[in-house]
């Protein structure tokens, strides 16, 4: 298993920090990508942030209230080894299906 | 802890080559290989898109920026362009730059650099300026990614004159083949299939190969993976595995399937594939990419030149089609299936002359 964070990222031009309001997910929840991770304010406006990716979460950074500076952790992910990267899944391994029978005379001239 | 494994780690660490057999996915084969390359040559660069401080988005490069430092592993803007042309200045300067571009459909941006710059150089410059430039290139489809993500780009670059171009298929190969690569004088487009990254095989490093056993380490030429007497399949890159497994099953129709792994596409090994057709008498050449112009058609005209008296049925062809690789679910319909390789086989064996 890897530890992956996901730092706070800037969510308007050029923010320089956010206020938790609410997680929405607690240590030990499995997630799934896109969903809503915790409800922060900016100077601009509330948002709710969708996670990056799938994975259990670890451990989370601020509570109710606390300022958050942008690129500092706000979230950790585990994530098993062998998933894909930013892109595409892992293919499974499946046992061959086939539908399509040979049948030929070889003739060993 | 035995000492032979205290041993076995101690070479981990500095990066000295090992011995013996190692279960690894392709990821980690590749990882070590260039861990290896890095600990040997001082003159060795890797740089692309996250390839340092996440270490690639598919792991290859995990942990070569904390051993090696963010002067040797690092990270490029989003430029392919700037990733070969910084390639070229730094092969100028005596280094050996093994650069990553993250995904086959982002060398695109690049081909001015790769065929103008790279591929010619050594040859414009009457031979003192060689090119040992090892591009490292994350490649065909079968992980249900988006478009440029899936492409298959041999026949692209094995047509440019002074690019070399190898594809390995499973761990081991990918870990010998990487080595081997890195120490060419020539620019080398090392086309790694992405959906076999994560699948487990036997890595047998050491390089001497006294049996002739096709576990060896032998870098160069093409590679018989299984014999067979009655046809021989011709495949490259992830095709190989499927391949395999065709064999498998027409093994219980009592066809007797030999699977070449070409391994070099540029230049392609004519004596290999030559023997085994000479052999069996039949052949079918499967790669996803599509067909019109695909390496099938070399290697298809290269069996016909070589094995003409003896070929009982025209080559097959089973590849992808002429379309833009198809994004998500698609892919299993577009990338050849066990099913259309032996519709291929069959209609190879049904040939009859006249």
């Amino acid at each position: 298993m890897a530890e992956i964070s996901f730092p706070l990222p800037d969510l308007g031009e050029g923010l320089i920090e956010a206020t938790v309001l609410e997680w929405l997910v607690s240590p030990g929840d499995q997630v799934e990508r896109n969903q809503p991770l915790v409800e922060v304010e900016t100077t601009k406006s509330a948002v709710e942030l969708p996670s990056p990716q799938a994975g259990k979460v670890v451990r989370i950074h601020g509570g109710p209230g606390d300022k958050i500076n942008v690129g500092e952790p706000l979230i950790v992910f585990e994530v098993p080894d062998n998933t894909a990267g930013i892109v595409g899944t892992v293919p499974k391994e499946e046992a061959p299906k086939r539908r399509v029978r040979l049948s030929a005379v070889l003739d060993e001239d | 802890m035995s000492n032979a494994i205290l041993e076995s780690e101690a070479a981990m660490a500095d990066g000295t080559p090992r011995r013996g057999v190692e279960q690894l996915s392709m990821q980690q084969a590749l990882n070590r290989a260039l861990d290896e390359v890095l600990a040997g040559n001082p003159k060795t660069l890797i740089f692309g898109e996250d390839c340092g401080r996440l270490g690639g988005v598919f792991r290859i490069t995990d942990g070569l920026q904390a051993k090696y430092g963010t002067g040797r592993v690092f990270d490029t803007p989003l430029a392919e362009s700037g990733i070969l042309g910084m390639s070229v200045g730094l092969a100028m300067a005596g280094f050996h730059p093994i650069p990553e571009v993250q995904f086959d459909g982002f060398a695109y941006p690049a081909i001015n650099q790769i065929v103008c710059q790279i591929a010619r150089m050594n040859y414009r410059s009457r031979g003192t300026m060689p090119m040992p430039i090892t591009l490292r290139v994350p490649s065909f489809g079968g992980i249900r990614a988006p478009e440029h993500h899936g492409e298959s780009l041999e026949a692209l670059f094995a047509h440019v004159p002074g690019l070399k171009v190898v594809s390995p298929s499973n761990p081991h190969e990918a870990y010998h083949l990487l080595r081997y690569a890195a120490t060419r004088p020539d620019p080398v487009i090392f086309m790694e299939p992405k959906s076999r990254y994560w699948q487990k095989g036997e890595v047998n490093f050491d390089s001497a190969d006294p049996s002739g056993s096709r576990t060896g380490a032998s870098p160069t030429g093409a590679k018989v993976m299984r014999e067979g007497r009655h046809l021989t399949l011709v495949a490259w890159g992830a095709m190989v595995a499927r391949c395999l497994q065709v064999a498998e099953l027409a093994a219980e129709d009592g066809i007797d399937i030999e699977v070449l792994d070409l391994r070099w596409l540029k230049p392609i090994d004519e004596a290999a594939l030559t023997a085994s057709v000479r052999k069996t008498r039949r052949a079918v050449v499967v790669h996803e990419a599509p067909l019109t112009s695909g390496l099938g058609a070399e290697v298809a005209q290269l069996i016909t030149q070589g094995c003409f008296d003896t070929l009982k049925a025209p080559v097959e062809r089973i590849t992808g089609f002429d379309v833009p690789y198809p994004s998500g679910d698609l892919e299993d319909e577009y990338i050849p299936n066990i099913d259309r390789i032996l519709f291929g086989i069959q209609r190879v064996l049904e040939y009859r002359r006249g």
